[in-house]
């Protein structure tokens, strides 16, 4: 391998990207906007649903039953009404989204063990917000009903502690409040980071169409130093994303980041390495730059939106999918970011990951270099 | 020249693109210093000739040494002797002529202690001094062929491969462009080019016609012109189909060859049948606006040699 090759490669690659701004934009700006833009558009974090209620109890229970439910961030009281066609009313003209319905016998049936009347009234063509209404309203009744019981027992001369009742919390670790953005912008990283792989595809594919790859080929340039060449300036432009996107992601989302920054770097670079690879084989299997983008679409941006884990987890996969999952540089790269971002582990516990993405690096550079023919057609 | 060895030489060399056979059994010796001239209609295999030698292609069959390498095992090693400009030469349109010509440089290990004199050298001699810091994009095409030209020749190659380097360039870049591969031919570079354009067959010192995948014709562009049967008659007409095949039944006429409005007509004696034929048309009401004597270009005989083939080929499908 000619360093002296290796360098006039590099150096010419770079200063097409500095000088294209088509390229510059698709490397160094669509990565943070997409960022940017899936955060916003596929974590949108569920708060402050406008909901009704109908009380037919009206006792004291009732009452603080409404007050628990609504009191938090998550269920805002629009208004109290008297009857289940105005329940109908208000769902139909969107000005709630679910209705919590009480029971006449509400405090009785408590009192007397008998069950409990409640009802939550949702909007079914709102699947996911009805989802979240009947969640933290059960969630609430539950914990209500409970303290309710425990203040009944007491009443009736039974400690509490000789009941020891179970009592399940569910603490969500690194994320408290289970904010699905806090989860998915260290995991969409690696997707966005793509963007500099899908270039290198096309930087191929532009040199195939407009003639430049062959007057390369007829030099005595390495296939090696070649495609190396190509790939180590994209590398460099994707650190500059892997610099900008905790701080942006700080900044705009609070997501915290808890672990090594030069771990972090270290770790971005294989990752990047390893999916230019991927970027590297598409380019070396397409002649078009139309061709790269549909290939780099199927290979790196889809899968990586499904097999690696970021919105579907990998555990309810099917095997062969599970399997594939491995192949993908995004999969343990996520595992990677998530880490980093929030539960602030180091290479203790990382190294497995860090040793897949190497081995892919490896792996697809070399198939990269092994099809890369020094002809045409 | 007898006692030299052939610096390209092809042995049955074949090339087959799915049902196409583009080049076809070509045996081909070029010696070292030659001009050779690569001509033929569009798609008669003269590209892919070119870059099976500059081993951008592999080879169906047969195959070919350059420079006492074989192009099959030892394409690497041959890189580095020739220079090869594509047919749809590129360069890298963000760079700077100079950037342009040592990043080619440094892809050929040119020696870092000669590349600046040997830069301006090029520079000078491609006329693009001047505009060195100009990027390739903002170049006039004739530059661009001229930078593309210097950029092959970065690394002193002993043979040059130029694949149609004025098509689409201005008569003037043409000359130009011509005077430099002269100049190289002077200085004892093997120059192997192809050209659509015959007035620049004739400044080759050997010619080569191509047809479907074949080398029909191989020799000196007199020779080449001596093969043309008999003389020629210019003629302008108003309406070319019907003056044509009236011509045609003429006495002594021997072939008609048609170029836009004016009808190119072979005679067996010009003396004799241009009266004739003016005498012809005035009887039979065409009108005739000029009819004159001329000089057969290598076009007429490319053109004649081909129609020769294609009917020669035709009968012996029927027979
Ligand atoms: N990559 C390819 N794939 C398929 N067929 C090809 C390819 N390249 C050339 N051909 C075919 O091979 C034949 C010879 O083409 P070639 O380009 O060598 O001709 P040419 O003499 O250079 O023509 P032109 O004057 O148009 O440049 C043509 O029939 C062409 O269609
Ligand atoms: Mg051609």
């Amino acid at each position: 391998m000619s360093l002296r090759h290796l360098r006039a490669i590099v150096r010419k690659e770079v200063q097409h990207i500095m000088r294209d701004r088509a390229t510059l934009i698709l490397v160094l700006v669509t990565p943070t906007a997409m960022l940017f833009l899936m955060a916003f558009a596929l974590a949108v974090d569920i708060k402050h649903v406008p909901i009704a209620v109908l009380d037919y109890d009206r006792t004291p229970t009732s009452r603080s039953l409404i007050r628990r439910v609504t009191e938090g961030n998550d269920l805002d009281l629009y208004t109290e009404v008297g009857s289940l066609d105005e329940v109908n009313r208000l769902l139909v003209g969107g000005d709630v989204k679910a209705a919590m319905v009480i029971g006449a016998a509400f405090e009785d049936d408590l009192m007397s063990l008998r069950g409990m009347p409640l009802q939550v009234v949702i909007d079914g063509t709102e699947p996911k917000t009805g989802g979240f209404v009947v969640e933290r309203v059960g969630g609430q009744a539950e914990a209500f009903v409970g303290e309710v019981l425990a203040r009944q027992i007491q009443v009736h001369g039974v400690s509490l502690d000789s009941l020891q009742p179970i009592d399940l919390r569910v603490r969500a670790l690194y994320n408290p409040a289970l904010k699905p953005r806090v989860d998915m912008v260290p995991g969409l990283i690696s997707m966005v980071l793509g963007f500099p792989a899908l270039s290198v595809a096309l930087t191929l594919a532009h040199e195939r169409e407009h003639g430049t790859l062959e007057q390369v080929l007829v030099t005595p340039v390495g296939r090696v130093e070649f495609l190396l060449g190509k790939m180590i300036p994209y590398v460099i432009v994707g650190l500059v994303n892997v610099i900008v996107i905790p701080m942006v992601a700080r900044a705009t989302f609070h997501i915290p980041f808890n672990g090594s920054f030069p771990l972090f770097f270290l770790l971005s670079a294989l990752f990047l390495f390893a999916i230019l690879g991927v970027g590297m084989v598409v380019g070396v299997f397409t002649r078009t730059q139309p061709a790269a983008l549909a290939l780099s679409f199927l290979v790196i941006f889809f899968p990586g939106f499904f097999l690696t884990g970021i919105f579907f987890p990998i555990v309810s996969m099917p095997e062969v999918m599970r399997v594939e999952s491995l192949g993908m540089p995004g999969t343990h790269y996520a595992v990677i970011t998530r880490g980093l971002f929030l539960t602030g582990v180091g290479l203790d516990v990382l190294w497995p990951y860090a040793i897949m993405l190497v081995g892919l690096c490896v792996g697809f550079t070399a198939i990269a270099v092994f099809f890369f023919r020094k002809k045409l057609g | 020249m007898a006692d030299t060895v052939p610096i390209i030489e092809t042995h049955a060399l074949t090339r087959d693109f799915k049902a196409t056979r583009a080049v076809d059994s070509l045996e081909l010796s070029i010696w070292p210093g030659e001009l050779f001239g690569l001509v033929g209609p569009d798609g008669a295999g003269k590209t892919t000739t070119l870059r099976l030698l500059a081993g951008l292609l592999d080879i169906t069959s047969g195959g070919a040494e350059l420079a006492g390498y074989d192009l099959a095992r030892q394409a690497e090693k041959i890189k580095r002797k020739i220079g090869y400009m594509a047919q749809r030469f590129s360069l890298y349109s963000e760079l700077s002529v100079v950037e342009n010509l040592s990043f080619f440089a440094e892809l050929y290990d040119v020696d870092p202690s000669v590349l600046q004199e040997r830069t301006e050298q090029l520079l000078a001699f491609a006329d693009l001094t001047e505009f060195r810091s100009r990027r390739a994009a903002h170049l006039s095409g004739g530059m661009q062929k001229k930078l593309a030209l210097a950029c092959t020749l970065i690394h002193r190659p002993q043979i040059l491969l130029l694949d149609e380097p004025t098509t689409g360039v201005d008569p003037v870049s043409r000359r130009e462009f011509w005077d430099i591969l002269g100049n190289l031919h002077l200085e004892g570079t093997t120059i192997v080019v192809s050209t659509p354009y015959m007035d620049e067959a004739d400044r080759c010192s050997r010619v080569g016609l191509m047809y479907e995948g074949r080398m029909i014709v191989c020799a000196d562009p007199q020779s080449i012109r001596a093969q043309i049967q008999g003389e020629l008659i210019e003629l302008h007409t108003e309406d070319w189909q019907m003056a044509s095949a009236f011509v045609e039944t003429l006495p002594g006429v021997l072939e008609v060859q048609i170029y836009g409005e004016s009808l190119h007509v072979f005679v067996d004696s010009a003396d004799e049948r241009l009266p004739a034929i003016e005498a012809a048309f005035r009887d039979q009401g065409l009108v005739l606006r000029e009819a004159r004597r001329a000089t057969a270009r290598m076009e007429e005989a490319f053109i004649s040699l081909v129609t020769r083939l294609d009917t020669a080929r035709r009968l012996e499908k029927e027979t």
